[in-house]
């Protein structure tokens, strides 16, 4: 697999807001996710288009990749509006047959080609929120490379197909999450998931259930976020970045794992820990992991200076 | 359905001597000596040139051995397990039907060229993959050979992790359909419902017997584990206890008073019995019988001094 992509954290926004647009850049977030479906009303559809390609660029000065969510019914205007230089990933809601990823790729593939974007740039991320799309998540998932993440199956829009309560105390979509897990091991993509936390409030800014939420997640092994609000920025960008002690506790695991080379023994407990190569495998994953955190915090610290630096410029 | 008593698979490197002469006096319903999971790489040739005498000193303990191989390794791991006295092989990693399809071919050929019945050895896939689980219904009728569908130690080997419920991330899920599809196709499905912290088939003696009943009661009917101490737990947690047993005769006498008196059902206590929980209940009457003669055959054997190793 290639390098993991850090995306521990993202806004998805109405491209119509101006103020949230404008903001966007001094979020700290790995992504930003420019809405054209949901929180836009249908009759700012023509003009949110129109607003995409200056964002792009306007979102991003602080280092975030740039994520554009489209319409599943007006495919075609959408991605003529929106897939230009800078844009990482088409978000594709209520995805339900491969069809329509068949046909994501080829629009995408051509606009790639005629606006001198490298082939194979733009991602789709096909989003699980109904039956259906569990029912067809295989041939879904199995579409086309530019699905980089797979997953879903959870959320409003589940909830509403099956007609179900969002918020209760316990996971009501364990079938369907598994469905897609499982898929998405079997083709050897990243797991788009979560594992489950109560949240009987459905509040969007607790800061401490995003941080329980996203720690739970790390630890689990997942590794990708996002939100509404920026009150969940930070805590996402911690809760799935490995804590100090994690990456002391992943030295010592590699360190007392070294201890049986030679030993002919496949296993040994310390401190009444099992030490294997799977706790060590672990233990390897959690500092590269780390060191990709790392090195993406210096990105976005870098942009941001660099922006700051010449709006300072500019004021003088 | 089977009616094999296999409630217990204690797993046993075949490098390790010691072990092994521990194992013969486990009481497991079977013991399966291990050349994927607990020997290193640099011992596997030795260990290969090991398992006749093991599954010669595992004779008349009283245990059925199996032997776990590798599909990667299959030829080799196969040609060194297949002996007289040898019950099956746990296919460690199983991804493909094909896979089952070679190594029943492999098995066949070897069954015939060291005097074994034609069509006797047994296989049980370990699922421990996300591949494996996505083609399970195939694997599992992939081969007459198939005998037992287990997660194995899918949790480490897929890397699931505990979720803060202590429920192993992913492993309900992948629980249910392997009972399903073994179920659907006959075979015995083997695992426990390990929670953390319990960890690729190790856990204390009592985190052991609580994994076996939440397992037999979501339809495991047997588990691998790693410790000796481990199987006692495992025995016992796959075995109707005695409340279950007063309670399943309460309900055949009073549904037989019912149908004698021509009734379809009869109500006892607040509960409705009719011939669905009448069976259910000659179920688990047969099977607590069939327990306790697979320990008495167990603790039999033991008795007896061992058999020579020729």
């Amino acid at each position: 697999m290639a390098t993991r992509q850090v995306r521990r954290s993202g806004l998805t926004m109405p491209v119509v807001t101006k103020r949230f647009v404008d903001n966007a850049w001094r979020r700290g977030c790995d992504y930003i996710n420019l809405d054209l479906e949901d929180s836009v009303p249908p009759h700012l559809k023509a003009y949110a288009r129109s607003l995409i390609k200056d964002a792009i660029p306007n979102v991003s000065k602080g280092g975030a990749a740039v994520y554009t969510r489209i319409n599943h019914d007006y495919v075609l205007a959408d991605l003529e509006a929106i897939v230009w230089p800078g844009l990482s990933r088409v978000n594709y809601p209520k995805a339900e047959y491969d069809s329509e990823i068949h046909r994501l790729d080829e629009i995408i593939t051509r606009l790639e080609r005629e606006r001198g974007i490298r082939p194979g740039t733009v991602e789709i991320g096909a989003n699980i929120e109904t039956a259906l799309g569990v029912a067809n998540g295989d041939e879904i998932a199995s579409a086309s490379p530019r699905v980089k993440d797979f997953g879903g199956a959870s959320g409003y829009d589940m909830s509403r197909d099956l007609g179900v309560e969002m918020f209760v105390g316990f996971d009501q979509f364990v079938y369907g999450k598994g469905e897609l897990e499982l898929i998405a091991r079997t083709l050897g993509i990243e797991v788009r998931g979560a594992p489950f936390v109560a949240n009987t409030t459905g509040s969007v800014s607790d800061g401490d259930h995003a941080f329980r939420q996203a720690e739970a997640a790390r630890k689990c092994g997942f590794r990708l976020g996002g939100g509404l609000n920026p009150a969940v920025v930070e805590p996402q960008n911690r809760g799935f970045t490995p804590s100090e002690e994690d990456v002391r506790d992943a030295h010592w695991v590699l360190e007392q794992y070294r201890q049986l080379a030679g030993s002919g023994e496949t296993w040994h407990e310390v401190n009444g820990r099992i030490i294997d190569r799977y706790e060590a495998a672990r233990a390897r994953d959690t500092l590269e992991w780390a060191e990709l955190c790392a090195e993406r915090n210096r990105e976005k610290a870098e942009a941001v200076a660099r922006v700051q630096a010449a709006m300072s410029q500019a004021s003088v | 359905m089977s009616t094999k008593i296999r409630r217990s698979w204690l797993l046993v490197p075949i490098s390790k001597a010691d072990r092994l002469a521990q194992a013969r006096q486990a009481h497991a319903d079977v013991v399966v000596l291990d050349l994927v999971e607990f020997v290193t790489e640099e011992d596997k040739p030795a260990a290969r040139e090991q398992v006749r005498t093991a599954i010669n000193a595992l004779q008349g303990c009283g245990a059925e051995v199996f032997a776990q191989v590798d599909p990667v390794l299959l030829y080799a791991d196969l040609h060194a397990c297949v002996w007289p006295g040898l019950t099956g092989a746990v296919i460690s990693r199983l991804e493909s039907s094909a896979q089952v399809v070679e190594a029943d071919t492999l098995l066949s050929q070897l069954e015939d060229a060291r005097g074994l019945l034609p069509g006797t050895l047994e296989m049980v896939a370990a699922l421990e993959t996300a591949q494996g689980n996505q083609v399970a219904y195939d694997i599992s009728r992939a081969s007459q050979r198939i005998s037992g569908l287990t997660l194995g130690r899918a949790d480490l080997i897929m890397d699931l992790r505990p979720e803060p419920s202590s429920e192993i991330h992913l492993m309900p899920y992948l629980m249910q359909r392997l009972i399903t599809v073994a179920h659907a196709t006959g075979v015995m499905p083997i695992g426990a419902w390990w929670r953390a912290p319990d960890r690729g088939l190790f856990a204390t003696p009592e985190h052991t017997y609580q994994a076996a009943r939440r397992g037999r009661a979501i339809g495991f009917q047997g588990s691998l584990c790693i410790l000796d101490n481990q199987v006692e737990s495992l025995n016992r947690g796959f075995t109707p206890d005695a409340e279950e047993l007063q309670e399943a005769q309460h309900i055949l006498a009073a549904y037989q008073a019912g149908t004698l008196q021509g009734a379809a059902a009869v109500k006892q206590d607040d509960r409705i019995i009719d011939r669905g929980t009448a069976t259910q209940a000659q179920r688990l009457m047969a099977l607590a019988e069939a327990c306790a003669r697979r320990e008495q055959e167990k603790t039999e054997a033991l008795s007896h001094p061992p058999l020579a190793i020729p």
